[in-house]
């Protein structure tokens, strides 16, 4: 079984030094492919999307460039506006709750016990699932004609509440079924910092004769500090993108009360053919990304200083 | 304080099992006649259950093409990811080239991009070029996601050296230390990014909504959008439920043989 | 069997020198030691000549062939390194061949020179496992096994005993004496402790930034020091350092130490000028003896079986550590008689050269 493959990029034998510096391009190789797909598939769509954004065009090619106008439209644009807070709305909504369920979760289920495993397994099962057998499992859940939460009030004996066609009640419907759908991550983000606190910490709080409380409160969660950050950031990271969850539970509606920023540049894009302004209306929420982004690299990097 | 403890393990019980109350019901209903469901849902109860639904998804056809789609989409985008993933972490973290570390920090910055940020332009590049309602369409994209070139340079970073130099006194060229020694190594790393990016693209919901129109080409999750977009009407209650649990169950199964892995790969690519 | 030629060798890190225009002879057939504290570029030194590293100036040869432009691969050397560096997914078999297939040796040579390799090191019936199934010393001699099917004209070892615990450790360093001898081909072998260069070489090389401070069998280094920096580097305990004044007593030198004492050693004068110089004692030179000249206080007492170490301050403060017979009646806190051997007493001048009695 001799080498199978040619020596592409084998140094050369005869004249290095210099004969490095000619292997070091080819060692680029390697990389060329990725970077190919990198270039072609992020940088250039970036560079094209805030080019898009100053433009006025549609499905058929640009017509006229704009400068900044978009922007000022969209910020006196009311639906943009609501959808704006809606998104906002929805974040407040998911992220403490996503976390400090998450959180729960993660402290009771710390065990290497049977009941503990099978726990485990069935909160992170949901999050496998597609957006779109999610949101049909929780239509069927919230259908006010015969879903799960109308036959449980008719048996006892109420009305059945129309949730997602209710304007104050579909947010937080979609909201639970959020949840529900991405419990699995903060669980496990938390169940692997847990996992991390030095087994002395504990036995030496043990020998220093600290109860339950006393030792989460003041060995546990100090340890896992970081990861309660990380993981508040994360999940706004993630909620920000709302989209697959209205789209098909409510398409934004009633009167808008559930259209995020991401289905705003959806519908902008891909039903007015507003291109222009639909990659003015992303850039808006990659700026905001990019804000929190750096706020989860700042806390990731401060794992060194420590 | 134990019984402060046993009340929490309730409550997370009680948890787990509102989990899974929502998935019970789809998978009820799905057992259900749509004529009985036409009726009352309250029918799930009176215990008279059939498979008439899921015949009915084996004579159509149209979920089986859907997750024909998904497959391919899938399977690609793994083994593209992976091979490129590969080549590009054993050039970061092994070899030396020009710019180098400045690429790998542009690559990490690719990380800080969302799909909403580019998603118009590149639905803009695949039109120009005639693309969309294409496989190719659907699985390029993904193969751009720093993710996995992140994950295994770090995992080639933490392969000793010495490994390496050893193969490089055995004579190997590059590739060969790559091929034979290095890449058999990273296989742990291999199964974590492969089963993440199989599940991203079995998942993806966005970019296959807007690339793929035509209905042969959906993949099954859009596939299932598009039964639920006219859902109100819907006489067929019953087959759709079980469209769902036929979208749902593989992916479940799946997790169950792999949960370990899925859990890994997931809670890495969030903590990066 | 090939020996090796160094020629004003040097290698930077960045801005940083790691070898500074070394130049050295190694003989065919010969066993030498880069022996030296870490950072002294000793391995940096065998990875050049290993083709790990590249070479900034100067020329390596191996035999009469230039070898510093070729890639590791080509210069007919095999390397056991600190780590193994055993291949994990291979079997011991695979790992074997490895080197061998990639220069596209017949496959029944492979199999006879790894069945020969294995019997020689009696690993025949692990060849079939994989390296995280054997012990540390078991991966050892597949990581030697695998060095010697390639039948090199060079063998390099990278401080191939530092993983090892002591008893292994012993073993296997008379194994690889054993092994030179049997197999004649060049060796070296690079190591930050002294007994392992005592006992292994025939030539020591002491290297210091980067830099030979002195080349010698290992004899010449303990006996004939050439620097302060080989002579507190090589010894244990470590030699005794005193500052002292020389002064010429017709021909040979007499020392006065700081408390008065006077030394009369056997260096000669020659080389060395009058004045400020330290004198190097060994503690086998310093015994604890009745009827000794000079007076100290013990300060510590180490018993180590078959001799005692005993700590002891002069009386003007400065330590000093004699050697006393195993059983030793000393105690902390005693008043002990010293009797010194000045004849064995080493002088360094003013820039750290050694000065040694003749012969």
């Amino acid at each position: 079984m001799a080498t199978a493959l040619p020596q592409q990029v084998a140094p050369v034998a005869t004249h290095p030094p210099r004969g490095r510096r000619a292997a070091g391009w080819a060692n680029a190789l390697f990389v060329l492919p990725y970077l190919a797909m990198f270039v072609a598939m992020i940088v250039v769509p970036l560079a094209m999307g805030m080019w898009l954004s100053t433009t006025k065009g549609d499905l058929f090619g640009v017509e006229a460039h704009v400068g900044l106008a978009n922007f000022t439209r969209l910020f006196g644009d009311p639906i943009f506006l609501e959808t704006v807070g809606n998104t906002f709305y929805f974040v407040v909504l998911t992220v403490p709750a996503l976390t400090l369920i998450g959180l729960g979760l993660a402290l009771v289920l710390n065990t290497p016990a049977r009941w503990a495993t099978v726990l485990r397994t069935i909160f992170f099962a949901s999050t496998v699932l597609s957006v779109t057998v999610v949101t049909l499992v929780w239509r069927l859940v919230f259908l006010p004609d015969g879903g799960l939460l109308a036959v449980i009030s008719e048996a006892l004996g109420k009305t059945p509440i129309a949730f997602l066609n209710d304007p104050e009640l579909a947010m937080p419907a979609i909201a639970i079924t959020t949840i529900w759908w991405c419990i699995g991550l903060p669980m496990v983000l938390f169940l692997a910092a847990l996992q991390q606190v030095p087994r002395e910490l504990y036995e030496a709080a043990a020998l220093d004769n600290a109860g339950r409380w006393t030792t989460l409160r003041r060995i546990t969660l100090p340890a896992i500090s970081r990861t309660f950050v990380l993981v508040v950031i994360i999940e706004i990271i993630l909620q920000f993108q709302l989209f697959g969850q209205p789209q098909l539970m409510t398409l934004g509606g009633p009167n808008n009360a559930t259209r995020p920023i991401v289905l705003f540049i959806y519908e902008t894009g891909w039903r007015q053919w507003e291109l222009g302004y639909a990659a003015a209306a992303a850039q808006v929420l990659f700026a905001m990304i990019l804000v929190a982004a750096m706020a989860q690299y700042v806390v990731a990097s401060r794992k060194g200083a420590q | 304080m134990r019984s402060q403890n046993r009340v929490a393990i309730a409550l997370v019980v009680i948890a787990g099992v509102l989990m899974l109350v929502p998935m019970l019901w789809v998978l009820a209903l799905s057992l259900k006649s749509n004529a009985a469901l036409m009726v009352d849902t309250n029918s799930v109860f009176d215990g008279v259950f059939t498979l008439e639904n899921y015949a009915a998804i084996l004579g159509d056809g149209q979920v089986f093409r859907w997750i024909g789609n998904s497959l391919i989409v899938s399977l690609g985008m793994t083994a593209g990811v992976l091979a490129l993933s590969s080549l590009a972490g054993y050039g970061f973290a092994r070899l030396e080239f020009p710019g180098r570390n400045i690429l790998f920090v542009i690559v990490l910055l690719g990380l800080a991009v969302p799909e909403q940020a580019v998603i118009i332009a590149r639905h803009q590049l695949f039109s120009w070029a005639g693309w969309h309602n294409t496989y190719p369409a659907l699985i390029i994209p993904g193969l751009a996601a720093p993710f996995g070139v992140f994950l295994m340079t770090q995992y080639f970073r933490a392969i000793p050296k010495e490994l390496d130099e050893a193969a490089m006194l055995d004579s190997a060229s590059r590739f060969t230390v790559f091929w034979k020694v290095l890449l058999p190594l990273t296989i742990p790393a291999q199964a974590t990014l492969g089963i993440f990016t199989f599940l991203s693209a079995w998942n993806d919901y966005w970019w296959p909504l807007i690339s793929a129109t035509n209905k042969q080409m959906f993949t099954l999750t859009v596939g299932i959008a598009s039964t639920q977009m006219n859902f109100a009407q819907t006489e067929g209650l019953g087959f759709l439920m079980a469209q769902a649990v036929f979208a749902g169950a593989p992916i479940l199964i799946v997790y169950l043989f792999f949960q370990k892995y899925i859990v890994q790969a997931v809670a890495g690519a969030a903590g990066r | 069997m090939a020996g090796v030629t160094l020629t004003g060798v040097s290698k930077r890190f960045g801005g940083v020198a790691v070898i500074r225009n070394l130049s050295l002879d190694i003989a065919a057939r010969e066993f030498v030691v880069f022996l030296g504290p870490s950072g002294c570029g000793k391995s940096t030194l065998l990875r050049m000549i290993a083709g790990l590293e590249t070479v900034d100036e100067g020329e390596i040869r191996i035999g009469d062939r230039r070898v510093d432009t070729l890639p590791p691969g080509e210069r007919g050397v095999a390397m056991v390194f600190q780590h193994y560096a055993l291949y994990p997914h291979m079997t011991i078999r695979d790992n074997m061949a490895f080197g061998l297939r990639n220069i596209g040796t017949a496959a029944d040579e492979i199999a006879a020179r790894v069945e020969a390799a294995a019997q020689s090191l009696e690993i025949g019936h692990l060849l079939d496992r994989k390296p995280g199934q054997l012990s540390g010393g078991q991966r050892q001699r597949v990581a030697i096994a695998r060095a010697i099917v390639k039948q090199p004209e060079l063998f390099l070892f990278d401080e191939p005993l530092s993983n090892l615990d002591a008893a292994l450790r012993v073993r296997t360093r008379l194994e690889l004496a054993q092994l030179h001898q049997r197999l004649g081909t060049t060796m070296i072998f690079v190591t930050h402790d002294q007994v392992e260069a005592m006992t292994l070489a025939d030539r020591i090389v002491v290297l210091n930034d980067g830099r030979v401070e002195q080349v010698g069998t290992p004899m010449d280094i303990y006996l004939r020091p050439a620097s302060l920096f080989v002579a507190t580097f090589v010894g244990s305990p470590t030699i005794n350092l005193l500052p002292g004044k020389v002064s010429d007593a017709g021909g040979a030198t007499l020392v006065t130490l700081a408390d008065g004492t006077k030394l009369q050693t056997a260096v000669s004068m020659a080389g060395l000028a009058p004045g400020d110089t330290t004198i190097g004692l060994r503690a086998e030179h310093v015994r604890v003896a009745e009827g000794g000249a000079v007076e100290a206080r013990a300060r510590v007492v180490e018993r180590l079986g078959e001799r005692t170490l005993v700590h002891v301050e002069l009386a003007d403060g400065s330590p000093l550590v004699a050697e006393d017979a195993g059983i030793s009646q000393a105690r902390a806190g005693d008043t002990v008689r010293l009797a010194i051997n000045a004849a064995a007493a080493h002088l360094f001048d003013a820039d750290g050269r050694g000065h040694h009695a003749a012969g």
